[in-house]
């Protein structure tokens, strides 16, 4: 219980702390795009890979069961376009890029602790959540918009892709089934989700990588606490914006 | 090319560790510790990624069978859809991440330390120290936790379809059995099986050959993750091509003696 509250609170005041550092300057351009290169640019191709496959299995399967049911399938270009647009772009992104960037940024956390070079910023003087945490904040919210707009643009039109050529639909009338599902406000949900989500990741990461306890051990752990929390809040923040966003429909 | 030979050394790795395995046995004792590990430490995300795999499927199939007045079926619709194909491949996503970067991280660790060499040196077999018990406790555990992954996500659909579109659990459940067959709860057990097996051997294929200090640590879960989920996607349509191809095979087989 006194764990639970001791972590809650170090987890808030770090939190606020790279907040603040974020919004105020100096900025250390540098770290946030060298930051924004290797989350976004270096594993976006993967990222689109995967987030596609999981959306044509989960399109071919809805279709298998509609047909089963009730004899038609035309509700899936309207449904397709509704999951990739509220769930699937968004979160399954976050989580792949947990698994691809947050684990890494743990890692490298980690061993800067056990090796003592945060000691060592500190000693100069100089504020570790601002020379460490901010960039990496500040880049991955970027990279999440970023990944979020690319993966949910190419996930629809790999949608599209597998209902001509397993469903028989037309690229014509995929779209015009679709369209009345889905508006332009779906997708800058999508990309603020994307943002929130990608944005939680190198909180954690930092956070388990500060606490870091020592040997090669202490990194393993590290990683591992900063995945699963991750995962667990971004799937938690996916509910509440869900909810937040169905107001304005 | 890069890609030919990665496959062929991985290919090598694994026929090392069956001789192994058929010359020399296994350390019971070590496998089951290597169970509880990964199993202790992965099971809440598992069940966090099921729970939410199955209510994100209710919702959506909500959306889908209102306009034609069929609520009743959400319960069988949302679990069998799930349990097929897009749970086990969700729930691998997220394991992947945790196990794989876990086990690759460790591995590679005792690699650039050069404790696997001084396994080597003390005239003991690494591959039976501690790559097979790795590899099948991770083969076991992720099949265990995959399959504990769909349970949760029939609770999680369960759950929302109270919430989102007011079935009670009795209504949802009642059509479940009508709509899974046993061949669907068999194809996304295989589909574990299946994964469970690739995860198990890229992560231990990856951390036993990193190198170069730290930075190698690091380059070695990186590549664990992008290698798992490339090989993830793969074995799903591979799987899915099988078991259409054996439905055709089944059926044609029962047309001819009808």
């Amino acid at each position: 219980m006194n764990a639970a509250v001791t972590f809650v609170l170090d987890f808030s005041a770090l939190t606020y702390r790279s907040l603040v550092a974020a919004v105020t300057p100096p900025y250390r351009l540098r770290d946030v795009i060298r930051q924004i290169d290797t989350v976004a640019v270096d594993s976006l191709l993967i990222i689109v890979f995967c987030v596609c496959a999981a959306a044509m299995v989960t399109i071919l399967e809805a279709s298998f069961h509609m047909k089963l049911l009730i004899q038609n399938d035309s509700m899936v270009p309207g449904f397709a376009a509704m999951l990739i647009l509220r769930e699937l772009g968004a979160v399954v992104m976050a989580l792949l890029v947990t698994s691809r960037s947050g684990a890494g940024m743990a890692a490298e956390v980690g061993t800067m602790q056990v090796t003592e070079q945060i000691d060592a910023i500190k000693m100069l003087g100089l504020d570790p959540v601002r020379f460490i945490v901010a960039p990496r904040l500040i880049g991955c919210a970027i990279a999440g918009a970023i990944l979020s707009l690319f993966a949910n643009v190419i996930c629809l039109l790999a949608a599209m892709g597998v209902s001509v050529i397993k469903l028989g639909y037309t690229a014509g009338t995929f779209s015009a089934m679709a369209r009345p599902f889905i508006s332009a406000q779906d997708l800058w949900f999508a990309v603020i989700k994307g943002t929130v989500f990608c944005a939680v990741i190198p909180l954690f990461s930092c956070f388990f990588g500060f606490r870091c306890q020592s040997g090669a051990e202490g990194v393993g752990m590290a990683t591992t606490n900063a995945v699963v929390a991750t995962s667990v809040a971004i799937i938690v923040l996916d509910f509440g914006l869900s909810f937040f966003f169905s107001t304005f429909y | 090319m890069n890609l030919l030979k990665a496959i062929g050394e991985c290919v090598l790795f694994i026929r090392e560790g069956t001789s192994v395995l058929m010359r020399h046995g296994v350390h019971r004792h070590e496998v089951f510790n290597q169970i509880w590990r990964v199993t202790s430490q992965s099971l809440p995300t598992t069940a966090v990624a099921g729970f939410f795999v199955g209510a994100v499927m209710t919702v959506q199939f909500t959306l889908q069978v209102k306009a034609y007045g069929a609520l009743g079926y959400l319960g069988g619709l949302s679990t069998s859809g799930t349990v097929r194909q897009v749970g086990p491949l969700l729930i691998a996503f997220m394991l992947s991440g945790k196990v794989g970067a876990f086990t690759a991280a460790e591995l590679g660790t005792m690699r650039v330390t050069e404790q696997i060499d001084a396994i080597r040196c003390l005239g003991a077999n690494p591959f039976q120290e501690i790559i097979i018990p790795r590899v099948l406790a991770i083969i076991a555990s992720s099949f265990a936790l995959l399959s504990a992954g769909l349970l949760m996500s029939i609770f999680g659909g369960l759950l929302l379809a109270k919430v989102f579109a007011g079935i009670n659990a009795d209504e949802y459940l009642r059509h479940i059995p009508t709509l899974i067959s046993w061949p669907s709860i068999a194809l996304g057990l295989f589909k574990c099986l299946v994964f469970a097996v690739v995860l198990a051997t890229i992560c231990t294929f990856k951390g036993y050959n990193a190198s170069g200090g730290a930075r190698g640590v690091g380059r070695a879960v990186v590549e664990t993750a992008v290698s798992t989920m490339v090989a993830l996607v793969v074995a799903d349509w591979g799987t899915s091509l099988l078991a259409d191809a054996l439905l055709v095979l089944l059926s044609s087989m029962i047309g001819r003696t009808a």
